[in-house]
């Protein structure tokens, strides 16, 4: 082939752009630790990465509920701790009070009882993020208020929340809640904390009814009555906690396959979009030694000395 | 028998036709760096012969010639290759632009080694559908009412901007193909210009005008980068061109120049000026910008704005039946159509309370909303070919970089074939330089001997008058 003046400065232009063109992507690649960035670098490997970055984020999300699921019931089994406490106690009181006790000893015990009534109103009345716990829905505005009369006893308790609850979704399709409700006595739905019509609990009215016995020195309808409906409470609190705890565990469960996911998927995407360092490397590497022995035989070639009018001057 | 003196006259003419070649070389090392020069070479041949009586005696050389080195066929196949790298390197450069405007790029954290994009679309609808979710956790907190918020106003805007920016591109594209329909419309005058003075350089010459012949093919090739015309040579030495069988010069005469014209939504395509017909261009810059802008961009914008729309819809006929904390409801989350116009409601940026999460009135911890707001996100969408919000984007997004991939291949293949086919060019055409000075040698060696042969006569002639001085 006939090689005219420019044939060589043209090409070595040319390979040399290859070249620089080739070490600027491997570099690029080097130093950002991906095969690809851009849309037409790799267009199936770059719409499996954004579909695995938005599965990504949604499981973060998912995650960050349940932590919000978490501390509900964290919250939760803490006020049904302290209410678990106050019938206990309730129950000892119940015992203690029989015919043996004395009338001081009972109008004791009465104030002991408005203590604990208290206490459960206020336990009821926890808060999670601004929000009370155990109102159902109805979570902006305490959930039990307790009236007194003028000498301090609890004559009633009343529930202003609801029996529903929210669910939130922990994985695609799956919806949890971590609420309790105060009561519900509709007999249906979720079962109430305090009260609920299918099982006869009704902690603060049981209480208060001891209480009143007890400043009545009643120790007859406290034995009959109220020791067995405290029972009841009882078994209704103890009932909460442990449906507690299989929501926890539930909860504890479904963040262990989130953070799996999330380490599946930013596996999935490292696989995808990361280069292979060593690959990488010796790529540009030989990209380098490419350059460098273009650009020295092309500058060798150039060399006006090589040229015949060089001497034939 | 020539004689001395015609042997003189022999000598003196072999010098001229050599000091011919000398210049030849001069001119073509001069040009050595000009693209589009092609090199010229000297035609020498023999005198007409003398008959005489021991047969024909030769008379010497005359220089009858100056011709260029050129190939027809490799000429029309490099302005036919112009033509279609012109369309990629047009639709690479859009295609560029609006995958630029789309802002999906890869990144990787250093410290955790985290591989995500660092913006766009894809990440603001992520963010809007766990708005919703953090909402549903918590839905009378102010705080992640004003997240949904701030996360909707967000991909909102994002919706406008990339818009406004496939928008802005659409109208670069068009201002492209109205510049270069002037580029092509100038050159068709240049050609029919240079047509004009070739043909009366050839006819009072006899020669070939090589000089005014390089430059319309440079105007040619130069055309072929805009138009994938065709040209046919006349028997005058001019070259007839026309665009989809429609003639656009015929000799030194422009029968008809290109014109943008409105084809709809003003997106502009081509027509002629005179005949006013419609042309379908297959290759050249103004086709490649048409392609891209009404294949590649005209996709995405559509893909967008049917997101968009979509979201629009589906969001608020979930959210309007919703009650905010007020207990009202009937309001929209999203106001506007499409992507250009979406928005985040008002009423609601002013007042988070406002937001409609509830499915009860007046119950503020109710989710119903704020929960199947959220559980849209993974809901196939009848209106986006039953894909998700994400995955619809995502593929709106893919078969852009598709395409866009598609053209990078296909453009360095045909820089491939057009190296290819200069680096043919180039040797036959171009100039070599040891080949000049070697020619130059060759001349100047002809030239010093032609010199010897006229001192020799000039030695004969000087015996000859001193013949007659001797007594």
């Amino acid at each position: 082939m006939r090689v005219a003046f420019n044939t060589l400065a043209d090409s070595l232009v040319n390979q040399l752009s290859t070249l620089n063109t080739q070490q600027n992507e491997l570099q690029k690649q080097v130093a950002t630790g991906l095969r690809f960035s851009q849309l037409d670098d790799d267009p199936s490997g770059m719409g499996a990465v954004l579909n695995l970055q938005a599965q990504n984020s949604q499981t973060a999300q998912y995650q960050q509920n349940i932590t919000s699921l978490q501390a509900v019931a964290t919250s939760s089994y803490n006020a049904m701790q302290t209410l678990d406490t106050i019938s206990q106690r309730a129950s000892e009181i119940a015992t203690l009070a029989d015919g043996t006790a004395s009338p001081q000893q009972l109008q004791t015990y009465a104030t002991e009882v408005t203590q604990l009534i208290q206490q459960g109103v206020q336990a009821m009345n926890s808060q999670d993020q601004g929000q009370y716990l155990f109102g159902g829905t109805l979570d902006n505005q305490p959930p039990f208020v307790a009236t007194t009369d003028a000498s301090g006893n609890v004559t009633a308790v009343t529930y202003q929340g609801n029996s529903s609850v929210a669910s939130v979704e922990i994985a695609p399709g799956n919806t949890v809640s971590a609420q309790t409700v105060g009561a519900n006595t509709s007999g249906s739905g979720p079962e109430g904390l305090i009260t609920d019509s299918r099982n006869g609990a009704d902690f603060f009215n049981h209480l208060i009814a001891l209480q009143s016995h007890l400043l009545a020195g009643n120790t007859t309808a406290i034995s009959s009555t109220d020791s067995a409906a405290l029972a009841k409470d009882q078994d209704n609190i103890t009932l909460q906690v442990g449906m507690n705890g299989v929501i926890q565990s539930h909860l504890a469960a479904a963040s262990a396959v989130a953070t799996a996911q999330a380490n599946s998927t930013n596996n999935l995407i490292s696989q995808d979009a990361g280069a292979d360092p060593a690959q990488t490397m010796t790529e540009l590497s030989a990209a380098q030694s490419a350059y460098q022995a273009a650009v020295q035989s092309g500058a060798s070639l150039l060399n006006e000395n090589l040229s015949l009018a060089y001497y034939l001057a | 028998m020539l004689g001395l003196f015609g042997t003189l006259n022999l000598a003196s003419r072999s010098m001229q036709a050599e000091q011919e070649g000398v210049a030849v070389s001069g001119q073509n090392m001069a040009n050595a760096n000009n693209p589009a020069y092609a090199r010229e070479q000297l035609q020498i041949e023999a005198s007409t012969p003398l008959p005489t009586t021991t047969g024909q005696q030769g008379t010497g050389a005359d220089a009858v010639a100056i011709t260029e080195v050129r190939d027809a066929l490799l000429d029309a196949q490099i302005r036919n290759e112009t033509s279609v790298t012109g369309s990629l390197q047009s639709q690479q450069t859009a295609l560029q632009y609006v995958q630029a405007a789309l802002g999906e790029q890869l990144s990787s954290s250093g410290a955790t080694g985290t591989v995500g994009s660092d913006g766009g679309l894809d990440n603001d609808l992520s963010g809007l559908f766990n708005s919703f979710q953090a909402l549903s956790a918590n839905p009378s907190s102010l705080t992640n009412r004003q997240t949904v918020i701030s996360a909707a106003q967000q991909l909102a805007a994002q919706f406008n901007q990339v818009n406004q920016q496939l928008s802005g591109i659409n109208s670069q594209l068009n201002q492209s193909v109205q510049t270069d329909v002037t580029s092509a419309n100038h050159l068709l005058t240049q050609i029919a210009g240079l047509n004009q003075q070739i043909v009366a350089a050839q006819a009072s010459s006899g020669g070939t005008a090589n000089d005014l012949i390089d430059q319309r093919e440079q105007a040619l090739e130069s055309l072929a980068n805009l138009a994938s015309v065709q040209s046919s040579a006349n028997a005058n030495g001019s070259v007839n061109i026309s665009l989809d069988g429609h003639l656009l010069v015929s000799g030194a005469t422009v029968d008809d120049t290109l014109q943008t014209y409105d084809g709809g939504g003003g997106q502009l395509l081509v027509s002629g000026v005179t005949s006013g017909t419609p042309l379908a261009l297959s290759g050249g810059t103004i086709a490649g910008t048409i392609a891209a802008r009404d294949n590649g961009l005209a996709s995405l914008s559509t893909g967008i704005n049917a997101l968009a729309s979509q979201l629009i819809s589906q969001v608020n006929s979930i959210y309007q039946p919703g009650y905010d904390l007020n207990g009202h409801k009937g309001a929209s989350l999203f106001s506007g159509a499409n992507a250009g116009d979406i928005s985040v409601t008002a009423s609601v940026v002013n007042d988070p309370s406002t937001l409609q999460a509830s499915g009860v009135a007046g119950d503020a911890g109710n989710n119903q909303v704020a929960l199947a707001l959220a559980q849209l996100a993974n809901a196939p969408q009848a209106g986006l070919a039953n894909q998700t919000f994400s995955q619809s984007y995502n593929g709106t997004a893919t078969d852009l970089g598709s395409a866009l991939a598609t053209v990078n291949s296909q453009l360095s293949d045909q820089q491939t074939v057009q190296t290819m086919l200069q680096n043919q060019r180039s040797s036959v055409s171009g100039v070599s330089l040891d080949q000049e000075m070697t020619n130059m040698v060759s001349y100047e060696k002809a030239y010093q001997v032609s010199a010897e042969l006229v001192t020799t006569l000039d030695q004969m002639l000087t015996t000859v008058i001193g013949m007659k001085q001797s007594p």
